[in-house]
């Protein structure tokens, strides 16, 4: 596995993004960016020549409860380096911006997150859910999750909500 | 003036060259293809969610189920992520005995892909040849854990059970056998007009393609782009051995599967020297029963037959993982899937399936 961002870029970061967070106490830290300052400073890390994070490694959610957190890890083939970036967002209506707008081949991952874990991915070309059924109304990853049940009405497979227990 | 008219087929989920149950609504006009739109989810079983109700032992059998024709690789990508959170060092001659697994079940899978694009341009009998060799390495895994596919043999901190000498034996035969079962090959199907017809040419993905819908694997690597992750990260005993890398030139069809005969021969050099330098020793690290890892996350890759398999594990401290995530290489890949189709004829499409090579286990995880 290759070396990981150096803590001297991740102050250059910090002092050109206000949100920008990091423990330096880490070995690794995640770099934490507020959810509008996102696409900037990823525009940053892939298309700044010392920086050059051409790949978008891993991309998805974690459910906190309190609160989602959007993970990306990000891998530079030029310099054989790693950077993950965090993202927290609010538990209800959670939204942020899509990285299809710099790396085209996040499109599907993206799809899922949003299927599974109900992350909206604004300016994304294509939002539809690809694992569920499309009148599936539940994101199944999340930790309040209720399988829905299944019923044939009208020949048609819907899904309803269960009655509850009591 | 006769005027056309674009329509929609579908092909699959149930259809013999979809290899599973991907199902591809294909746009056409006439016979020309104008889009290829893959939908997913008919094997969507919600491994992640399963996963955070087990704990991390129980998990490790589920990703047999993930590409379930080289579950040694899948097993250990996720037994090195769930090491990497807990810090274990894994014994040398695991790590030796997991690259002899990962390497056979690589050329298995191989077969796999060898057999049925065969069987998808129309020779039968091609298919019976490639799993008449497949059968031989799950002979192996049958003597080095009593299962074929579904191996759950790497574990976490190291291997079930030391390699008998029987199975050491038995991989050695086989990788005598590789050269000769390589030329068959070539005067079978890399030799053959036909498939040479049907192939050259056809659904070319570019470099710039493939690296900008974030391609892995072999598929990647006909495209011209030199990156295989033994070779990057050189996890486990990988390091420690001399193989290359094949490399296609235009990225089409043929690429493709040239491609993966030529990794057929490094993964049994591999194999060969590990078997010439295996170390004695203990194969499994001391892991407590009760498995802990410490609060935090972690994200680890692997090269699986299919491209970059990434396990990303969050812990919470308890003994079930808080949360997994897997990146499959074949779900990724098949964005490529439109791209390659358009302007074919829809006769070529079923190669463009074959040679993109998804596994609906893994695509729909």
């Amino acid at each position: 596995m290759g070396t990981y961002f150096e803590k001297e870029n991740l102050d250059l970061l910090k002092a050109q993004f206000d949100t920008a967070e990091y423990d330096p106490e880490q070995a690794e830290p995640a770099i934490y960016i507020g959810k509008n300052q996102l696409l900037d400073m990823m525009k940053v890390l892939r298309e700044n020549p010392t920086y050059s994070f051409d790949r978008m490694a891993n991309l998805t959610a974690v459910d906190y409860k309190e609160y989602f957190e959007m993970v990306y890890s990000l891998y530079s083939r030029r310099f054989d380096k790693w950077v993950t970036v965090k993202v927290k967002l609010e538990h209800d209506n959670p939204e942020v911006e899509s990285m299809t707008q710099i790396w085209e081949g996040t499109n599907f991952e993206e799809r899922e997150t949003y299927d599974l874990m109900g992350i909206t991915f604004l300016h994304h070309p294509d939002l539809r859910r690809i694992l569920m059924p499309d009148n599936y109304e539940a994101h199944p990853l999340r930790k309040d999750f209720v399988p829905l049940e299944p019923r044939i009405e009208g020949g048609v497979l819907t899904w309803h909500k269960q009655k509850s227990m009591s | 003036m006769a005027q056309t008219e674009k329509y929609v087929l579908n092909m699959g989920p149930q259809h013999p060259s979809t290899h599973g149950v991907l199902q591809v609504q294909v746009e056409l006009d006439g016979e020309k293809i104008v889009g290829a739109k893959p939908v997913m989810g008919y094997l969507h079983r919600g491994i992640e969610k399963l996963m955070e109700s087990r704990t991390y032992a129980q998990c490790v059998p589920y990703t047999d189920r993930l590409d379930y024709v080289s579950a040694m690789n899948n097993n250990l990508g996720f037994c090195m992520a769930v090491e990497k959170l807990a810090a274990i060092e894994v014994p040398e001659r695991a790590e030796y005995i997991r690259v002899i697994c990962a390497e056979l079940n690589r050329i298995a899978s191989h077969h796999v892909f060898i057999g049925s694009l065969t069987n998808d341009l129309g020779s039968a009998t091609g298919m019976i040849y490639a799993f008449r060799d497949r059968e031989k390495i799950l002979d192996l895994f049958n003597i080095i854990c009593g299962a074929r596919m579904t191996a759950h043999y790497i574990r976490i901190g190291g291997v079930a059970a030391d390699a008998q000498e029987e199975f050491l034996r038995g991989a050695q035969e086989f990788i005598d056998y590789v050269p000769a079962m390589l030329d068959e090959y070539d005067r079978i199907f890399t030799g053959n007009e036909i498939f040479q017809a049907r192939m050259q040419g056809t659904s070319i993905i570019t470099r710039e393609t493939a690296l900008k819908h974030g391609m892995s694997g072999p598929n990647i690597r006909a495209s011209g782009v030199d990156y295989d992750i033994r070779k990057i990260d050189k996890y486990g005993a990988y390091g420690k051995f001399d193989f290359e890398i094949p490399v296609g030139k235009q990225g089409d069809n043929w690429d493709r599967y040239i491609v993966r005969l030529k990794e057929i021969q490094q993964s049994a050099n591999i194999i060969q020297q590990a078997l010439d330098n295996m170390p004695e020793g203990p194969v499994m690290a001391k892991v407590p029963k009760v498995l802990r890892p410490p609060k935090g996350d972690a994200y680890h890759r692997v090269e699986n037959t299919r491209g970059e398999l990434g396990f990303y594990i969050v812990s919470d401290g308890s003994t079930k993982p808080y949360r997994v995530h897997i990146r499959r290489p074949s779900f990724v890949n098949l964005q490529a899937l439109d791209g390659m189709c358009q302007g074919m004829l829809l006769a070529d499409a079923v190669t463009a399936f074959a040679t993109i090579d998804p596994l609906m286990g893994e695509v729909d995880c």
